[in-house]
């Protein structure tokens, strides 16, 4: 039996407890390692065992990176708790690492008291230069200020799976994250038999495969067990959450299903264009996998002909939408606003990305929001809807489509790679209880007018090609209304600019009121959009916990506004926004709300907030608590 | 319905807009002879959608009172193709000028004809732009004096029917404004064919580039500096028809008829070849040096793209049922909390299901990762060695059969399969010597079944090389069988297959230098 030691460190009273609220924990290692993998798996035990969990994977942004060096490292991190929970947790309270590297890119973000489960095998001389370690850290007092697990994992994994026959080298060097695997399950309380069914199922009828991974899970498991040292064992209480199918999803999954929910219950064909970028590709791949569902996806030649084509099939009755990032969006802005011009339904998908120019593509950001509200040539009003968390995308696409068909308009649905890429517990809904969009193609001829307004929407009919008697010419040159003949009379010119505003306006009297979680007046109101509601949600619950009065709104329809946004800011006498941009939700508030405070929370690393950001920032604001003392 | 097809006139093609283009461009004529042609062809007004990007030729589709969109500068070709895949019954036409297609929208262009989108392209060519008042364009040629160039273009032109033919363009063909005739057979031809149709059409802006093509359209010289193109006929040419191309070597070159050239001597035209090569050497026939030809340059079959995204869509409903919802949302293991306050067990679902495959897992490895030699040699599939059918007989051979079938085609060894054509064995060289040489045995009378090793060690084509490698080493085989998952042979790995595959990987370091 191998030896293992823990380093006793300081004072720590999150490990004293036996049973704990949340916990989050981060694999990490080579990018062949199967730190996603191993994450993933984790992820959905604990959600099987009750536990609501959200991930984040961070994968390494090179992807060629030479293994056992920095860059080439790749984590995933998993929070699970019994609450609610909004984000993956600010910093792993755990830390699995398969070697050098991924012990010194990741051990930062572990405080003090944190475990570090170290490979051993894998601290090699050679490994510790190319990850820049002088000496073996696991050897010095560097690492005093956590408990050290030292594991010589490959050497255990390789005597667990010694007794399979017909394993080669490499399916035996694949298998040893399943040891790292079983061992965290052990200190979790977490069963192992969801992973050993996933294996059976995965592998089916490679005997010598699910043997050999089961065998070094097994191993994993009992090792953390029957080692006497190792004295670390947490249960984690099961999450209350309302009664329910759940599953878990991605961003990018929810709004790929969300888009084929819009258009199969509408009974039309979904028509996706896009051009390959970085965090969009994968929703075009999610719905490429989709086609017996009517889904007709386009992988365009570039960004400007990705939405020209579904300008064309929006034209021919599609629900159509585009998919792609920043730099797309500024490539199709032309587009953009001739969908505007010829009113026609159809979804911009905007999974935001580092900025400006390629920026930082792997990495998340909200610095999109002015692009999308004003980064065209003209007045150009556009409606903009944003996810607050990844199963929200389902929704959101929803609403984005609504929108769109309802108003005759493109709609911006403002998403980011953060939401795509993490994952969170899905409650299934009844595709029944989804309502239907209701599409009407005028066939009527008489008194027919290409740009005839509905009296409430102002939106004009959408006539298919092909219907007789409705022929009809639609472009981007200054019109008249009603006949939409060409036209640069200076009131007609007038009059659609004016039509254009108010049919954005009145959207608002048709989507949902914003809700306020907290107190309905008071001192400080944390408002925010898209990816932050997780964090923001977390730590204004926290200072309510500590004594804080603090409410919390997020935006999920950001052009135009809801109805009582204007109300409920006036009730507060600071408004705090935090956002992952450098000020531009704050900037648009500014303008329509002048006389309200706006106090403007900004950052840019490509990271998420914290919740120990946002608390700080609080209490900061408020000062001491009003109740405490 | 086909009656109203039929009784359809020029009038009904014509919008109530007023034309607004300048009085005597050459886009009038193009304008009457769709306007002509169109009721002949049989197709319901309403099903027809001209589709323009911007420029004086992109105000065509307000003129036409059918359905149309004059979308953005160079884009037409993207909103068509849309358009077509939304709802592939349309007749869609594409009215583009030389800057839209060839300059800002070229990219576009290139794709539209690659995919082979069921559409018609006619690309008004006037070597100008003239809507933003005379400044050269990319089918101008170098030398040009516009506004833009005063001291003459400095750039290449464009050949608009080379790049056609370099995209892949499935139908091309060229017309002028002043041949009304040519220019309607040609649109006829264009809208009959199905794939994307090409013509580039010669069309004369008298404000900013008046004269451009007058070498095709003066009625003194265009015989002689032009040809029409004919399907199946010699290319002849000039006012008395006594001039042709002949072919020498690679290049095209004019020959007068007579004095021992004979019309068999021409070249003749086959616009139906599916080697481009030909119809490429035509578009390079231009001004002065050869007659300009006009007509179909190529004209041939190839899928549709709307239609094989269509056909996919049934493949997949035949393959995995039409879409539910339902399965969709389940399509990956889900977790059931029960109701009620005291409700202890969560129930854990897997759901087998058709689509449960749609949303992969993250993948162990990396698959872009560059590959090192060693890691090549070392966990590569075997599907990435280069190997020889295996020569398979069966075990009632017999053993001077087997002799003979080894020696005639050079093998070290046979594979044996069953009825079901299963590996069952092996009968290498190696046989001979130890059971058969030197023995008193008649070959023709027994058969391999006795001296084959029976099953024998066989590797699947997805396992590592490095595997081969090790079973080689460790127990010395020449031969290891490749064998698919129902155990048939697929392939026969050998030493000396390994030695050249090794031999290869390293050809950098071990060549002599």
């Amino acid at each position: 039996m191998a030896e293992i030691d823990i380093e006793e460190t300081a004072e720590s009273t999150l490990f004293e407890l036996s049973e704990i609220e949340s916990i989050a924990i981060r694999f990490a290692g080579d990018s062949g390692d199967g730190s996603q993998l191993i994450g993933k798996e984790f992820a959905n035990t604990s959600a099987i065992v009750g536990n609501d969990i959200s991930t984040l994977p961070d994968f390494p942004a090179e992807i060629r990176a030479p293994a056992g060096t920095l860059p080439g490292v790749s984590g995933f991190q998993i929070h699970i708790s019994s609450e609610d929970i909004y984000t993956p947790g600010d910093e792993p309270q755990v830390l699995v690492a398969m070697n050098p590297a991924a012990l010194k890119a990741n051990v930062n973000d572990l405080p003090d008291g944190g475990i570090i489960i170290a490979n051993t095998d894998n601290f090699t001389r050679n490994n510790l230069r190319k990850a820049g370690y002088d000496s073996d850290p696991l050897e010095g007092n560097g690492l005093s200020n956590y408990r050290v697990v030292k594991v010589p994992l490959t050497t255990l994994h390789k005597e667990a799976v010694a007794h399979v026959e017909g394993l080669t080298n490499r399916q035996i060097d694949m298998m040893k994250n399943f040891f790292a695997l079983g061992l965290s399950y052990w200190i979790f309380d977490r069963p192992i038999e969801p992973t050993i069914r996933m294996l059976e199922k995965k592998f089916q009828g490679k005997d010598e495969i699910i043997d050999g991974n089961v065998s070094t899970l097994k191993a994993g498991y009992n090792f953390g067990e029957t080692v006497e040292e190792f004295q670390i064992q947490y249960q984690v209480k099961k999450a209350v959450v309302a009664p329910g199918t759940y599953r878990a999803v991605t961003g990018t999954q929810a709004t790929a299903i969300g888009m084929v929910t819009a258009a199969h219950k509408a009974g039309k064909t979904l028509f996706y264009g896009s051009y390959p970028i970085t965090p969009a590709s994968a929703v075009l791949e999610e719905l490429a996998a989709l086609k017996n569902f009517d889904v007709r996806t386009f992988q365009a030649e570039d960004e400007i002909s990705a939405l020209g084509a579904v300008i064309g099939a929006a034209f021919g009755g599609a629900f159509a939408a585009t998919g792609t990032s920043g730099p797309g969006i500024a490539l199709k802005s032309e587009a953009m606003n001739l969908a505007l011009m010829m009113e026609l339904p159809l979804v911009i998908c905007n999974f935001q990305r580092g900025g400006p120019s390629t920026g930082m593509p792997t990495k998340t950001e909200q610095s999109d929001l002015l692009q999308c509200m004003f980064g065209r040539n003209g007045d150009s009003p556009i409606p903009i809807v944003s996810p607050a968390t990844p199963s929200d995308c389902f929704d959101m696409v929803i609403e984005a489509f609504r929108i769109a068909v309802e108003t005759m308009s493109p709609v911006i649905f403002l998403s980011d790679g953060y939401l795509n890429t993490s994952a969170e517990p899905w409650k299934i809904p009844d595709p029944d209880d989804i309502p239907t969009i209701s599409v009407e193609h005028r066939t009527d001829p008489e008194g027919f007018l290409p740009y005839l307004r509905d009296p409430k929407t102002l939106s004009r009919p959408w006539v298919l090609p092909g219907t007789p008697g409705l022929e009809h010419r639609l472009g981007g040159l200054g019109k008249e209304d009603g006949t939409g003949n060409v036209s640069y009379d200076p009131d007609d010119n007038q009059h659609m600019a004016n039509i254009r505003a108010e049919r954005l306006a009145r959207i608002a009297d048709r989507i949902p009121l914003q809700h306020v979680m907290g107190p309905k007046s008071g001192d400080l109101l944390v408002l925010g959009w898209g990816c932050t509601y997780g964090a923001i949600r977390s730590a204004v619950r926290r200072m309510r916990q500590q004594g804080y009065s603090v409410a919390a709104a997020h935006l999920r329809y950001l052009n135009p506004f809801p109805k009582n946004l204007g109300a409920i800011l006036s009730s507060y006498k600071t408004i705090l926004v935090p956002e992952l941009n450098m000020g531009q939700l704050s900037l648009l508030l500014q303008a329509k709300y002048p006389t309200q405070v706006i106090a403007p929370f900004n950052k840019v690393q490509g990271l998420p907030f914290k919740i120990s950001e946002l608390a700080d920032k609080i209490a900061e604001i408020l000062g001491a608590p009003k109740n405490a003392s | 319905m086909a009656d109203a097809i039929e009784t359809l006139t020029r009038k009904d093609f014509v919008s109530d807009q007023e034309v607004r283009w300048c009085p005597g461009c050459g886009d009038y004529a193009i304008l009457a002879q769709m306007q002509r042609v169109l009721p002949e062809m049989g197709i319901a007004r309403e099903e027809m959608v001209f589709i323009s990007g911007i420029g004086c030729s992109s105000r065509f589709p307000y003129y036409m009172n059918t359905y149309g969109l004059h979308t953005i500068h160079g884009r037409a070709a993207t909103v068509a193709t849309g358009l077509k895949v939304a709802n592939p019954d349309l007749h869609v036409w594409v009215i583009t000028g030389d800057g839209d297609s060839l300059s800002i929208g070229g990219n576009h262009l290139l794709h539209v004809l690659r995919r082979n989108v069921n559409l018609n392209i006619i690309l008004f060519n006037n070597a100008i732009y003239g809507l933003t008042k005379g400044q050269y364009s990319p089918t101008s040629p170098p030398g040009t004096r516009t506004y833009s160039s005063p001291m003459g273009s400095v750039e290449q032109d464009f050949n608009a029917i080379s790049v056609a033919l370099a995209a892949e363009a499935t139908f091309v063909a060229r017309s002028v404004d002043r041949n009304t005739k040519h220019m309607a057979e040609i649109l006829k031809r264009a809208t009959e064919h199905r794939g994307t149709s090409f013509v580039e059409i010669y069309q004369n802006c008298n404000i900013y580039n008046d004269g451009a093509w007058s070498f095709a359209t003066e009625a003194n010289v265009k015989d002689d500096q032009t040809v029409i193109l004919e399907h199946g006929q010699p290319i002849i040419f000039g006012k008395d028809r006594d001039k042709g191309i002949r072919i020498n070597g690679l290049a095209p070159e004019v020959v007068t008829l007579g004095n021992g050239v004979s019309e068999s001597d021409l070249l003749a035209h086959d616009e139906t070849l599916d080697n481009p090569a030909h119809a490429y050497l035509l578009s390079r026939l231009t001004h002065p040096d050869y007659p300009v030809p006009l007509g179909v340059f190529r004209c041939v079959e190839r899928p549709i793209y709307e239609e094989q995204i269509i056909a996919q869509g049934r493949q997949a409903v035949e393959d995995r049922g039409a879409g539910d919802l339902n399965a969709l949302y389940h399509a990956t293991d889900t977790w059931i909390v029960p109701e009620g306050p005291d409700a202890e067990t969560v129930q854990e679902v897997h759901e087998e299901l058709p689509t449960s495959n749609i949303i992969p897992d993250i993948e162990q490895e990396d698959p872009m990762a560059p590959r090192t030699a060693l890691q090549q040699l070392l966990y590569d599939p075997i599907s990435s060695l280069d190997l020889p059918v295996p020569e398979c007989v069966s075990a009632d051979t017999s053993v001077a059969d087997a002799v003979e079938t080894m020696r005639s085609k050079n093998l070290g060894c046979l594979l044996v399969v069953n009825k079901r054509g299963l590996l069952r064995g092996i009968f290498a060289q190696g046989d001979l010597f130890e059971k058969v040489a030197g023995r008193d045995i008649d070959l023709t009378k027994i058969t391999i079944d006795s001296l084959m090793t029976k099953d024998p060690t066989a590797l699947k084509t997805s396992d590592p090389i490095g595997h081969l490698l090790h079973l080689m080493s460790l127990h010395g085989f020449r031969h290891i069988p490749i064998v698919d998952p129902d155990e048939r042979p697929v392939g026969l790995a050998s030493f000396k297959v390994m030695l050249k595959f090794t031999g290869g990987l390293f050809s950098d370091d071990i060549s002599p230098n």
